[in-house]
């Protein structure tokens, strides 16, 4: 079995049922690159090509740019992300409840799984957000003082057995 | 009303899922107690986590004298399946999580001064164990890639537990990038697989296959992909670069959990994955499904002894106990494909009754270098001199947990060993048992130093004061010892256990 046949079958372009689907997944990829090729490839034959050093600076709202993007971020950037990006999720699973909700809840049986299922998806979701907020973790300046010990100055090099 | 062909779960399902479902709950419970607890007092997340572990255990034994009918119960929309190999997992996860949970209590490395968020630790230990049995249960791809997601994503956070060493980080951010290529290789494979048969099921995926209607390269590519990723998870050469790092720099008793569970886990996953989806059914016309594209038998026997060579090559050379352990897991991992390469009932439940065996013995001598780092504060082995005449009793069953992963006859190990040897001897894969064979004898040698060193050699002058431990640690040590003994002269019920297991999943 060859590859081009191989991507033929899993694409749908040969054979039939399921594997049908894939037909439409590989047109929009083929279309992509397609689209983006002939726009950038259009573009490149009709434009002027005129390079300069100032035209290769970076754009920063017209701003001159000074030092390195590559700096180090505060972690704290991710945990906010993180907690958005939870309750993203959870929108994503509320939205089509919402919409199929009317429709099963009143058939026997199911009504009462399909309500207390998405109850006990949003229990879950709100200890685990009690538990970040009782820890602190959604104060921007986190208190240090209130923790006992060492441990507030990081990772250090402490109780470190040499590699062999 | 069946909605785009889903079969909706029910309620009544989850009186087959008690054990899980108790875990679950003990999980938040844990978490809302340690929260209530303002994180200060470790020991109420504990107890519950404790109380929880030993609920689902009653429960799980309860269940093995439910009669399941013939293939297992299917639950959860056929999403999981509740069978023989099902319970034995469950079991031996229940009691390789409560161990842990028991003797990290005890463990300067997790329940030190320095350590913060000491009762994340035991919810996220019981929430591991869920995840396990989850993949021991999973009969459909996208159950199966959550179940493994759910034990990665808890292993490191506990790999890094120690937030404040540098060891412990780096090995969670290793085994965060290893755990990502890995998932990312096996989902790419997955997704082939259903692109080519259009099931999620392992049973409609098996069927597509049966009738002839997917390509053999598309399957061969399917499967390699799979395989790789699996391998990844149980630390099989060539996937096993991360295993003496994170092994190494995660607390000791999290080492000692993730060379047990989650690679009972995920041979429990690869049975029921290849077996169920590639080879169900003795007869030839589904056995041949797979080999017709790829040959089977050949590919994991040169795994399984690359892998066995290696992991012993190198636990040779090691002068940390950790870290000699770690190769030694990658070895047992050789050992444990030896009766994954023909595929046979017979081999597969000689897997599970060593993955029996190994949790007992591997978690033994993992919690002993524990008690040996809260007192010395090392694992190399030359601070090990002596230490025999420093702690006689433990010192007595490290030597029998040695004994046992080397496999000499008084001991369980030889049992296993003995059973997954006969496996490949049934047809005739001589070359493969001569490899093991040696790799015994290589392995002798570094288990056995640990005990010349422990009892060969007097402490040094000024070193020699008796070691004490707490009668909890006893415990469970002796708890993990008498049965590594008693399981090498009585083995029948557990591996009619076993057995059983494999019967009832092929079953169906």
């Amino acid at each position: 079995m060859n590859l081009p046949h191989f991507l033929g079958v899993v694409s749908g372009v040969q054979g039939q049922g399921v594997q049908g689907h894939f037909a439409t997944a590989l047109i929009f990829v083929l279309v992509g690159i397609a689209f983006a090729a002939l726009a950038l490839g259009v573009a490149k034959l009709l434009r002027p090509s005129n390079p300069s050093a100032a035209k290769s600076t970076t754009y920063e709202c017209g701003e001159v740019a000074h030092g390195s993007s590559w700096i180090r971020f505060n972690v704290r950037f991710y945990l906010v992300a993180l907690f958005f990006i939870v309750f993203d999720v959870e929108m994503i699973f509320l939205l089509p409840w919402a919409v199929v909700f009317r429709q099963l809840f009143p058939v026997p049986g199911l009504g009462a799984l399909v309500f207390w299922d998405m109850i006990i998806f949003l229990a879950i979701l709100g200890l685990g957000l009690a538990y970040v907020w009782a820890k602190g973790d959604l104060d921007w300046v986190k208190k240090l003082a209130e923790r006992s010990g060492p441990v507030a100055t990081g990772i250090t090099e402490e109780e470190e057995v040499p590699a062999p | 009303m069946e909605l785009l062909h889903v079969k909706i779960p029910s309620w009544g399902d989850l009186q087959w899922w008690l054990p899980e479902a108790v875990l679950c709950c003990t999980f938040l419970l844990a978490l809302l107690g340690d929260m209530l607890a303002r994180g200060r007092r470790p020991v109420v997340a504990f107890a519950i986590s404790v109380a929880g572990l030993l609920a689902a255990g009653a429960l799980a034994i309860a269940d093995t004298h439910a009669v399941a009918p013939a293939g297992g119960r299917a639950i959860m929309g056929d999403l999981m399946v509740v069978d023989g190999m099902a319970i034995f997992f469950r079991l031996l996860f229940v009691f390789g999580g409560l161990a842990t949970v028991l003797f990290a209590w005890t463990s300067e490395e997790i329940m030190g001064h320095r350590r913060e968020n000491k009762g994340e630790f035991f919810a996220l230990t019981v929430l591991m164990t869920v995840a396990m049995m989850v993949m021991a249960e999973a009969r459909n791809v996208l159950m199966l890639y959550l179940a493994m997601e759910g034990v990665g994503l808890t292993s490191y956070v506990m790999a890094g537990y120690m937030r404040t060493s540098l060891r412990s980080t780096e090995a969670s951010l290793k085994y965060v990038i290893f755990g990502a290529v890995s998932s990312a290789i096996m989902l790419y494979g997955l997704s082939l697989l259903y692109g080519m048969t259009g099931s999620l099921q392992f049973s409609g995926i098996r069927a597509v296959l049966l009738g002839g209607g997917a390509e053999p390269f598309g399957i061969l590519v399917a499967v390699v992909l799979i395989l790789a990723g699996m391998s990844y998870k149980i630390a099989a050469v060539p996937f096993h670069f991360w295993c003496p790092d994170v092994y190494e720099g995660a607390p000791t008793p999290v080492a000692a959990l993730f060379s047990v569970g989650p690679k009972a886990a995920g041979f429990a996953l690869m049975i029921r994955f290849f077996y169920t989806t590639f080879a169900v059914g003795t007869n030839a016309a589904a056995s041949n499904s797979l080999i017709q594209v790829i040959n089977w038998p050949l590919l994991v026997s040169v795994i399984s002894a690359v892998t066995m060579t290696f992991g012993n090559l190198v636990a040779l050379r090691q002068t940390n106990v950790k870290r000699m352990l770690a190769y030694s897991s990658i070895a047992h991992v050789g050992y444990l494909l030896m009766g994954f390469v023909l595929l046979s009932e017979m081999g597969l439940a000689a897997i599970l009754f060593y993955l029996l065996v190994y949790t007992l013995m591997n978690l033994g001598a993992f919690f002993f270098v524990v008690a040996v780092n809260n007192h010395l504060k090392s694992e190399q082995l030359e601070d090990y001199k002596g230490l025999g005449y420093r702690m006689p009793w433990a010192g007595v069953m490290m030597v029998v947990f040695l004994g046992s992963l080397t496999g000499v006859p008084p001991f369980a190990g030889f049992v296993g060993k003995l059973y997954l040897f006969t496996a490949v001897m049934d047809r005739q894969w001589f070359w493969l048992v001569i490899i093991a064979g040696l790799n015994s004898v290589i392995s002798l040698y570094y288990y056995f130093r640990v005990a010349r060193v422990m009892w060969l050699v007097r402490p040094d002058e000024g070193h020699d004061s008796p070691l004490r431990l707490s009668w909890l640690q006893y415990t469970v040590l002796a708890c993990l010892a008498v049965p590594t003994l008693v399981l090498g002269l009585y083995f029948g019920a557990f591996k009619d256990l076993a057995d059983a297991g494999i019967r009832t999943m092929a079953g169906g």
